[in-house]
């Protein structure tokens, strides 16, 4: 069952010349981390923003939850929506503890539930459970984000909506809190609607991608599908779709083994210990750094048991690249075409 | 030319030019060079007659620098003594009872030469010929007010001063001849509350709208007449008689003798009816006190031109 | 030195009168704060959320500002008669623009991201108001009615100039005998009187101040 439907969503401002969003539809899946990636006034933010009707659209529907988003009070929709803001806007003259009660309280929660709640969601986000009582002056911009996060987790709402969160994040912490948001997505399974500009982001996150331009979508499907097959020259353009290393990092070494779908190259070891090995989670980017450090042509894979699962060469990955190519059909006419037809894009995932 | 010479010619002109502008100034007039300060205190009266004065010894040829609305009479007599001002009119009972601190005297004549005399040994100050009108304080009611509580005199009033709220000016506290010395006279007059509004037209405004019951006045005060005002009588003659007069610093005096022609030429024309008519139509009529001080020299035939 | 044992004697000869006059002082102060915050803080808030309406507020009452007190204090008179009354008028003129523009601008100056957070996660507009917006502006609000408090209690003394009563009574007086002595026992307690609650309403709106680390 689809958590979030869109149908043909418009929203145009007053005093503006075209719309912000224009006759967008899709539909996202329960579970799913979907981002919307685009530059910036392409519209990803306000179809955001429309979802928890903090704009109201000027025509179109939106089905939360199978649910008519406009038959819900606009309050209501939201005590059951998370809402993560790049500033993050934690309130100031609340503590730590306050300010992720907030929707609990609202929703009338008791408060030895809320209490409990507290703590599991600061273990979640990696924060000391003393920090309840803190202020959020005190703490850094992303532990400040952490917060957000779990305050938007509070009430354990099914949706969650996050624009930008990362943005304003130094480079370094940016990238664990990615790391952490994916494990906690691995762990909760929420349906997220992400909005972000940074392509790697994207790339990182998403189990699918709504790629934006100037309000409208131009392709939505999973990363490795919008990198192998562009839809158009601003989309290869924008995802580096060109970039073989970018393809590489897409896909895992266990689904490498998979699609290579023969496991001969069990390395030979001279009974000596091989320099190194390949955990079949990383992607083929961090696997090739890790050949060209060792120097060998292959190296074998091996899961967290010490099972070998298999070996990976050189060779391999190329011969993978080529294949990934002749499959997604690059050297397709480019399309000219932008909008997104009636029938969903659903492509076999990777 | 060289700089040198041109300076030198330069600053022996100018010493030129100030030396004879020193000389000029010294010979001015019939007077010495320094403009006579005249002064006057904070009611409209005052105002009138210091104006007077002014306009008096400009027509003897004086050069006159005016500072009206001093203040009270102690600021008048602060000022005067420090020489901030040179002459101002002052009432001779007040000269007796709040400057001197003396007791009150019946006889006016009297009462000039006491604080004559007083004033020249203690202040180095004077007094010139008296004006004959008198301007005593007073406590007015409404007609209303004094039929309601049944009050003719001070006698009534001192008695029934607990059920009523005065109004005067801010040192009517506190002067021998303000409430105290009435207590002592009359005993009573603890009032209900004693409001401090000014020697303005604010007092009177104050009782019109019934924020005061009684009201302290100026027996010269021309509103008495315009709101219909009941001035009580002073049974026990506490208020003694106020003539007012020059005071004058007795060196500018010995400087500029003919200060006591110009000004003494003046003082028999202030009557009674004189004054109350100048008073109304600055507080009544509204018109600026020194176009009618002006006006009432001009008709008196006192200015020359 | 010796002018304050003066005083202190003038006080103790006259204590009903002082402790009258700084009752009536007291009251009149008290009043016209107490009008400035009942009417100003609700219209600051209301006009935090209408642009256009607030700048022509804010500058009509900044231009306010400027008329010196005692001016208005006599333009009153001719329609609220002497004493008390246009003594209030006065001095609530006074206190109202530093409580308005400060409550406005308090509330004006919470962090947008704040608001924003605040309506998406689903709070109702006067639940933003009360729990959010209200609490981060307060320490404003409270440096404006400090403000108004402190220029309040000293203007209070004009009050003396229209039978309005207060402790100016004693200033005028002191003024009209040219008697520092008593002119102090209005003075002082006025300043000790401005002092204590710019000490005390600095304190208050120190405590309450979170956003500021």
């Amino acid at each position: 069952m689809s958590a979030i439907v869109v149908e043909n969503l418009t929203q145009q401002f007053p005093n503006e010349l075209r719309p912000a969003v224009d006759q967008v539809s899709f539909e996202v899946e329960d579970g799913a981390f979907v981002v919307l990636l685009g530059p910036s006034g392409c519209g990803k933010t306000t179809l955001l923003k429309m979802i928890n009707r903090l704009y109201e659209p000027t025509s179109g529907r939106i089905l939360v939850g199978g649910v008519d988003a406009r038959s819900l009070k606009d309050t209501d929709l939201r005590r059951r929506i998370g809402y993560a803001i790049q500033q993050t806007g934690l309130f100031p003259h609340m503590r730590i503890e306050r300010n992720i009660a907030v929707v609990p309280r609202l929703l009338g929660w008791e408060q030895p539930r809320i209490n409990a709640r507290i703590d599991e969601l600061l273990d979640l986000v990696g924060l000391p459970r003393a920090y309840r009582m803190r202020y959020p002056r005190q703490l850094s911009g992303g532990e400040q984000q952490r917060v957000g996060l779990a305050r938007a987790l509070a009430a354990d709402p099914a949706i969650m909506l996050m624009d930008e969160p990362f943005g304003a994040i130094d480079a370094i912490t940016r990238t664990r809190l990615q790391d952490e948001l994916a494990g906690i997505q691995r762990k909760l399974r929420k349906t997220i609607m992400f909005v972000t500009h940074d392509v790697e982001e994207a790339l990182r996150l998403a189990d699918k991608i709504i790629i934006m331009r100037a309000g409208t979508i131009v392709q939505y499907d999973t990363p490795l599908n919008i990198i192998t097959r562009p839809r158009d020259k601003f989309v290869r353009d924008l995802t580096g779709a060109d970039d073989m290393l970018r393809r590489l990092s897409l896909i895992s070494v266990r689904d490498a083994l998979a699609m290579r779908g023969h496991n001969n190259g069990l390395a030979a070891t001279n009974g000596a210990a091989p320099p190194a090995t390949l955990s079949p989670d990383e992607n083929l980017r961090d696997a090739l750094s890790q050949l060209l450090r060792a120097g060998t042509k292959s190296l074998p894979v091996v899961d967290p048991s010490g099972k070998q699962l298999g070996a990976l060469s050189f060779e391999d990955l190329r011969a993978l690249l080529a294949n990934t190519e002749a499959v997604a059909g690059y050297s397709d006419p480019i399309r000219t075409e932008h909008r997104v037809p009636a029938e969903r894009t659903e492509n076999q995932p990777a | 030319m060289s700089s040198k010479t041109m300076s030198g010619r330069f600053g022996r002109l100018l010493a030129l030019g100030m030396l004879l502008a020193l000389v000029l100034s010294a010979c001015g007039g019939s007077a010495s060079s320094a403009p006579i300060k005249v002064g006057s205190k904070d009611f409209s009266e005052e105002f009138i007659v210091g104006e007077m004065y002014a306009l008096m010894l400009e027509n003897e040829g004086f050069k006159v620098e005016r500072k009206h609305n001093l203040g009270g009479t102690p600021v008048a007599q602060a000022a005067i003594i420090k020489g901030d001002i040179d002459l101002y009119p002052e009432y001779t009972s007040t000269g007796l009872l709040t400057v001197l601190k003396k007791a009150p005297i019946a006889d006016p004549a009297q009462i000039l030469a006491t604080v004559k005399s007083e004033y020249e040994k203690q202040f180095k100050l004077t007094w010139l010929t008296p004006s004959p009108f008198n301007d005593t304080n007073g406590l007015a009611v409404t007609q209303a007010t004094a039929d309601k509580y049944g009050i003719k005199t001070y006698s009534d009033l001192a008695a029934k001063a607990a059920e009523l709220r005065f109004g005067g000016p801010a040192e009517f506290a506190e002067r021998e001849d303000g409430i105290k010395g009435l207590a002592k006279t009359y005993g009573g007059f603890v009032p209900k509350e004693l409001k401090q509004l000014g020697t303005g037209p604010l007092r009177y405004d104050a009782l019109k709208n019934g924020d005061i019951d009684v009201v302290v006045v100026f027996t010269t005060d021309a509103r008495i007449a315009s709101d219909k005002l009941v001035v009580l009588q002073d049974d026990k003659t506490f208020y003694p008689i106020y003539n007012i007069a020059p005071v004058v610093r007795q060196d500018t005096l010995q400087s500029n003798p003919k200060i006591a022609d110009a000004l003494n030429k003046l003082a028999p024309l202030l009557t009674d009816d004189v004054i109350a008519g100048l008073n109304a139509q600055v507080d009544i009529e509204g018109k600026e006190f020194a176009v009618v001080a002006k006006a009432f020299l001009d008709s008196a035939g006192l200015l020359k031109k | 030195m010796k002018l304050l044992v003066e005083s202190y004697q003038y006080f103790l000869e006259n204590q009903a009168r002082f402790w009258q006059a700084l009752g009536q002082h007291l009251t009149l102060s008290m009043t016209a704060l107490a009008i400035s915050m009942l009417v100003g803080v609700p219209l600051g808030i209301w006009i935090s959320r209408r642009a256009r309406i607030a700048e022509l507020v804010i500058n009509g009452f900044g231009a306010l500002r400027l008329v010196p007190s005692l001016a208005i204090l006599f333009l009153a008179l001719p329609y609220l008669g002497t004493g008390f009354r246009p003594a209030l008028f006065a001095l609530t003129v006074l206190a109202f623009p530093p409580v308005l523009i400060n409550t406005y601008a308090g509330i004006h100056n919470v962090d947008r991201a704040v608001v924003e957070a605040a309506r998406g996660m689903g709070m109702e507009p006067n639940q933003v108001l009360r729990q959010i917006e209200l609490p981060i502006a307060f320490p404003a609000m409270i440096a404006g009615i400090r403000t108004a408090a402190v220029e309040v209690i000293a203007s209070a003394t004009l009050a003396a100039f229209i039978g309005g009563g207060g402790l100016g009574d004693f200033i005028t007086r002191g003024f009209a005998l040219y008697e520092p002595r008593i002119m102090l026992v209005g003075a002082l307690p006025v300043a000790l009187l401005a002092l204590v609650s710019e000490a005390a309403l600095a304190s208050l709106q120190r405590r309450f101040d979170v956003v500021s680390a």
